[in-house]
């Protein structure tokens, strides 16, 4: 009955469905947005070969940190019990230009003999030597720059002759030089230690044993070191983000209360005449609760299949945003609307539990 | 002595000669058909102190199985505050109404708890209205299985349930239909068959010809009182309509809140209708013979073999 009574008024229930749906497509492209670019900011850690990476003491991110460490770290970090390798890596933030404009950028410094620690793929050229670097592709393309080109790094020409992928954002892209040249653009340092561990070893023991003996570093797994890196995304935009998604769900609130309200008035002689048939409250209650559910699954499909194309289209014309939605967004955005839909319910349910079953009659007296 | 006569005559409201409840139809002497719904005392009082207004004031009423009882009366008169209170619509100041169900078991509906209301509404009552009051949102089908569902009928039995009905007020043809794609003839078969989709052994009719042309007012009158004589139910019917004084077994008149008149009626040979004693008519035999239209007339007189007489109801 629910069903019938919620589409017995097509354009109404469209109305409400679509103004639903755009509130959740709201929540869901936001929340997608964020974690794009949480997935973009982790992306170097999530694909890096190391199983434990260390830093400074207290440094437990890339991401708004200066970590330094001394140089005979990587050598010291080797000699421990199941480490199989460690590979230094040199870090900091600054920026990088091209024909066609400039963008901040992080800039790693990597040993390129092992390539631990460089980009996760290349999608052209080859690793940098002395006087050249590695951009992202995104990052190439929105400054101009082609494989065999010059551009600047932190005021430091270089000749690009390699495309990473999967390293820019949002606010910023990745270049990747060979260690040495990291110290001619900026300083000779150790910022992080990527280390591999032996096959079998336990990365907790194993960091553990590293904070114990090296003392002065802060070891983190690659999970715990990608969850801090997230974390610190998360933590700074987290009251914006729910700002937005409050708004959202009270937009939704708003369409789900005057669809549902609208609907119940135009309907309360149907109430009346069922409660005079003998209906019960919960029963017509059911009817209700049957409309929201089924107006913000509706709705939830249809910002969904929106926010999914949104998630499609938005990458080609701004290759720097990536949206991830995700299956466990949807359910928490559906749930969520779910809740907000039966609170919205409230003012309807206590009309029709207060009609008096005898209007069925007085309608038209 | 007129084999169809009515034992009370006339159309305008007259007083009942013998001293007894307005409502007790019950003839001078015994009745036939068993009780199915006793009024006693029944008073309705709106209002506190110094403005209280009594709708209803201690009607008393008895209402046989399958009898056909209408009641007429001026707008104000409290009609359809006793259809309330019958219907377990509206709760009595005063009194009783003593129900028999289809299980024999009496049930007094005035002091049933609030929470009995809607189990006793859905089993025992079916309701027409005015303006039929179908859910525009469903089909016909689904407008007669939702009561059957609320009388605890569920799934394909109520659905099958409701195909018979349709089939019974001959409309098996629109089952799909919704009420916005039928003629208001059509709404209130549907509205009918919806009455009787809990199989009640009474069914309470508000006007329900008030919306209906002269053709299929007479075609809905004569549906309710085939409900009547073939299925033995009660029907109660509120109306300013003359008509369906035809086909009424008792006609209640109510002015303040109270009966005031009774009149009975003849039965038409052919169609079997009540009929007031004063339009088409014939003498047969020597008797004198009162018929619903010409049509019924002319039957008879061109065929007087095949109709046996029939007496009043009262």
């Amino acid at each position: 009955m629910g069903r019938r009574f919620l589409f017995a008024d097509r354009r109404r229930a469209t109305l409400t469905v679509l103004g639903v749906a755009a509130s959740l497509l709201l929540v869901l492209v936001l929340g997608g947005i964020f974690a794009g670019a949480v997935d973009r900011v982790t992306y170097y850690i999530r694909t890096s070969p190391a199983d434990v990476f260390v830093s400074q003491d207290g440094v437990r991110t890339m991401h708004m940190s200066a970590s330094s460490l001394p140089g005979d770290t990587p050598e010291r970090i080797a000699d421990i019990p199941g480490v199989a390798w460690a590979s230094p890596i040199a870090f900091a933030s600054g920026s990088v230009a091209g024909p066609q404009g400039r963008q901040l950028s992080y800039l790693i410094g990597y040993d390129t003999r092992t390539g631990r620690g460089g980009p996760t793929r290349l999608v052209a050229g080859r690793t940098p030597a002395a006087g050249e670097a590695v951009l992202d592709e995104q990052a190439a393309k929105q400054l101009g720059v082609q494989v065999g080109d010059q551009f600047t790094v932190m005021g430091t020409s270089l000749r690009a002759v390699g495309f990473s992928t999967g390293g820019s954002s949002i606010t910023n892209t990745t270049v990747f030089v060979e260690l040495s040249e990291f110290g001619r653009i900026h300083d000779d340092r150790v910022s992080y230690v990527l280390t591999g561990l032996d096959p079998g070893a336990d990365p907790e023991a194993v960091t553990d044993r590293i904070e114990a003996e090296i003392g002065g570093v802060t070891a983190q797994t690659r999970e715990q070191f990608a969850d801090s890196e997230a974390r610190i995304v998360t933590d700074m935009s987290a009251d914006l983000l729910r700002l937005m998604s409050s708004i959202g769900l009270v937009i939704a609130l708003a369409v789900i209360a005057l669809g549902l309200m609208t609907a119940t008035l135009n309907r309360l002689r149907d109430f009346a005449v069922l409660k005079a048939l003998g209906a019960r409250t919960p029963r017509l209650a059911a009817a209700v609760a049957m409309q929201v559910l089924l107006s913000v699954v509706l709705a939830s499909t249809v910002a969904t299949t929106a926010a999914l194309t949104v998630a499609w289209l938005l990458p080609l014309a701004a290759p720097a945003v990536q949206i991830s939605i995700t299956t466990a967004a949807v359910a928490q955005t559906t749930t969520t609307a779910l809740l907000v839909g039966l609170i919205a319910a409230l003012w309807p349910l206590r009309r029709i539990a207060a009609l008096d079953a005898a209007t069925a009659f007085r309608e038209t007296r | 002595m007129n084999t169809n006569a009515p034992t009370t005559a006339g159309t305008a409201p007259v007083p009942d000669p013998v001293p007894r409840s307005p409502g007790d139809n019950t003839p001078h002497g015994e009745s036939t058909r068993p009780g199915v719904l006793t009024v006693r005392g029944l008073t309705k009082t709106y209002g506190a102190g110094d403005t209280t207004v009594d709708a209803v004031r201690a009607v008393d009423l008895d209402l046989a199985a399958g009898e056909l009882l209408l009641v007429m009366g001026p707008s104000g008169s409290g009609k359809t505050t006793l259809l309330l209170m019958l219907g377990a619509l509206l709760r009595p100041s005063a009194g009783s109404i003593t129900i028999t169900g289809r299980d024999g078991v009496d049930v007094d509906i005035a002091a049933a708890r609030e929470k009995e209301l809607p189990v006793l509404r859905s089993r025992t009552f079916g309701f027409i209205f005015q303006d039929y009051a179908l859910l525009d949102a469903l089909t016909a089908t689904e407008n007669i299985a939702v009561a059957a569902n609320l009388a605890g009928t569920t799934g394909p039995a109520a659905h099958e349930r409701a195909r018979e009905l349709l089939e019974r007020v001959g409309l098996a043809h629109r089952a799909a239909a919704r009420p916005s794609q039928m003629s208001g003839g059509e709404q209130q078969r549907v509205a009918v068959a919806r009455a009787l989709a809990n199989d009640p052994p009474v069914l309470l009719a508000d006007e329900p010809t008030a919306n209906l042309d002269a053709s299929r007012g007479r075609d809905l009158a004569r549906l309710l009182r085939q409900l009547a004589d073939e299925d033995g139910r009660s029907i109660v019917i509120v109306s300013h309509d003359d008509r369906l004084r035809e086909i009424a077994d008792r006609v209640l008149w109510m002015e303040d809140g109270q009966f005031r008149h009774v009149a009975a009626l003849a039965v038409d040979p052919v169609c079997r209708m009540q009929v007031e004693p004063n339009g088409p008519h014939a003498s047969w035999r020597g008797e004198q013979w009162w018929f619903c239209s010409d049509a019924c007339r002319r039957e008879v007189l061109t065929q007087p073999e095949r109709f046996t007489p029939r007496p009043a109801s009262n």
